[in-house]
């Protein structure tokens, strides 16, 4: 059994740290309410969107500028350039929120020639670019994202980047690694596709097309389908930033708040020693004096 | 013929306003375009400018960056990245912007950089336009 001062330092300590993690909880889920509305607020504008891309994809004349639809299929699968955005936090301590990205990401990338990795977060860059460093892998250094407070803005630039990069066939295949909350206990880390796009978000019920197949685009469909289709990409990458940013702060906050409740036994249990060994100190000097009184 | 037509105005970051209109005019990119009820169908892109809408004879005006419309006979449709009301936005902080944009164009930088500051420097030029046309009425 430690002394009393060893003791009472091991509990000051310990309810210094409680004090982090629960200070930590809070902020997690403070930042996850507010992710959660703002993630709300812009779901009528995607869904709307989606739907106006399908009506001008169901009515589109032929001729029609298809170059994001383009699979590219006359590129072997092995020869293939693929892009990983790949979102991880920018922290640790959030249980295996980080793990389970890279293990999803080894994965993929394993299976792949040439494929190029776009890290968003610090813990995946790190970890990451120590491994390109070895010549292993392509990260690009240049893609310097934050996955703190998803924003729209930020959504945009990467998905211009993306665009671009799939323009200019540097890359062939676009795919976002990110998590998927399901519920606010389960998370998965998922793999979405975002170029080339994919027709089936598109398809469309007989209703909808017989609808309104009679407009006229102005000036070109080409021009209004060039407009839609960044903010499409935009919508995806934003919705999967937003997922992924209410999974890590979720994850963070049941890691922190096991981390509060393992605190609180040891103090419990700290404490129960530290009053034994008062006890057993105190008992010693009455019995020292009581010896001490019989001489 | 019905006097009204529904109009959905959403930004990305909101829903803008929902419900019925009379009259609607937005930019594109070669100049203003007016809906009356019972327009021809039709899908257009919309520039950054200037949009108002009329509902009981008042109309009511807000600045919008990029965005689309879908008309029909009935509905309206705008969607756009950024929509807001004279009165939300910050002239201050849109000057500002403007300067930065003013001083980005004037630095040696890719194409792609150019466009940036370009279209930052378009939206802000907008937004300290559309503020200052409506600073009396607020």
């Amino acid at each position: 059994m430690g002394n009393m001062r060893e003791i009472r330092d091991r509990i000051k300590s310990i309810n210094d740290i409680m004090k982090i993690t629960n200070a930590m909880y809070l902020i997690s889920s403070s930042k996850l309410k507010k992710a959660k509305k703002d993630l709300a607020a812009t779901h009528p504008y995607f869904n709307k969107l989606v739907y106006a891309m399908r009506s001008i994809l169901s009515r589109a004349p032929e001729d029609i500028d298809m170059q994001y639809f383009d699979r590219r299929e006359n590129i072997a699968p092995t020869d293939r350039k693929v892009g990983y955005i790949v979102i991880t936090a920018d922290k640790g301590m959030c249980g295996s929120y980080n793990h389970n990205i890279i293990k999803l990401t080894e994965q993929k990338i394993a299976a792949n020639q040439h494929a190029s990795l776009y890290v968003m977060g610090q813990v995946g860059r790190i970890y990451f670019q120590r491994r390109s460093r070895s010549g292993e892998l392509n990260v690009d250094a240049e893609f310097i994202y934050t996955t703190q407070n998803p924003t729209l803005y930020r959504a945009r630039r990467i998905a211009e980047q993306m665009l671009k990069l799939f323009e200019e066939e540097k890359l062939d295949d676009v795919y976002i690694i990110y998590t998927n909350m399901v519920s606010s206990i389960i998370f998965e880390p998922k793999i979405l596709q975002l170029l080339p796009l994919d027709a089936a978000h598109f398809v469309q019920t007989e209703g909808e097309i017989s609808r309104h197949h009679e407009a006229e685009f102005f000036p070109t469909p080409n021009l209004v389908m060039e407009h839609l289709t960044p903010n499409f990409m935009k919508g995806l990458v934003y919705g999967a930033m937003v997922d992924s940013f209410c999974s890590e702060q979720q994850a963070r906050m049941s890691a922190m708040d096991s981390a509060t409740t393992s605190a609180k036994d040891i103090l419990q249990e700290l404490s129960l020693q530290y009053n034994r060994v008062r006890q057993a100190a105190i008992t010693q000097e009455i019995t020292e004096i009581v010896g001490g009184a019989e001489l | 013929m019905e006097k009204t037509f529904q109009l959905e105005i959403l930004a990305s970051d909101r829903p803008f306003y929902v419900g019925p209109s009379e009259y609607l005019v937005f930019p594109t990119v070669d100049g203003m375009f007016g809906v009356l009820p019972g327009h021809e169908s039709m899908v257009t892109v919309i520039s950054p400018g200037e949009l108002k809408y009329q509902i009981d004879g008042k109309w009511h005006y807000a600045s919008i960056s990029e965005g689309f419309v879908e008309i029909r006979r009935d509905y309206v449709l705008v969607l756009g990245d950024a929509i807001e009301l004279p009165e939300e936005i910050d002239a201050k902080r849109a000057a500002e912007a403007a300067e930065r944009a003013k001083e980005r164009l004037l630095h040696k930088q890719s194409i792609m950089q150019y466009y940036h500051s370009q279209a930052a420097l378009n939206r802000a030029i907008n937004r300290l336009k559309i503020s200052k046309r409506h600073s009396h009425e607020v």
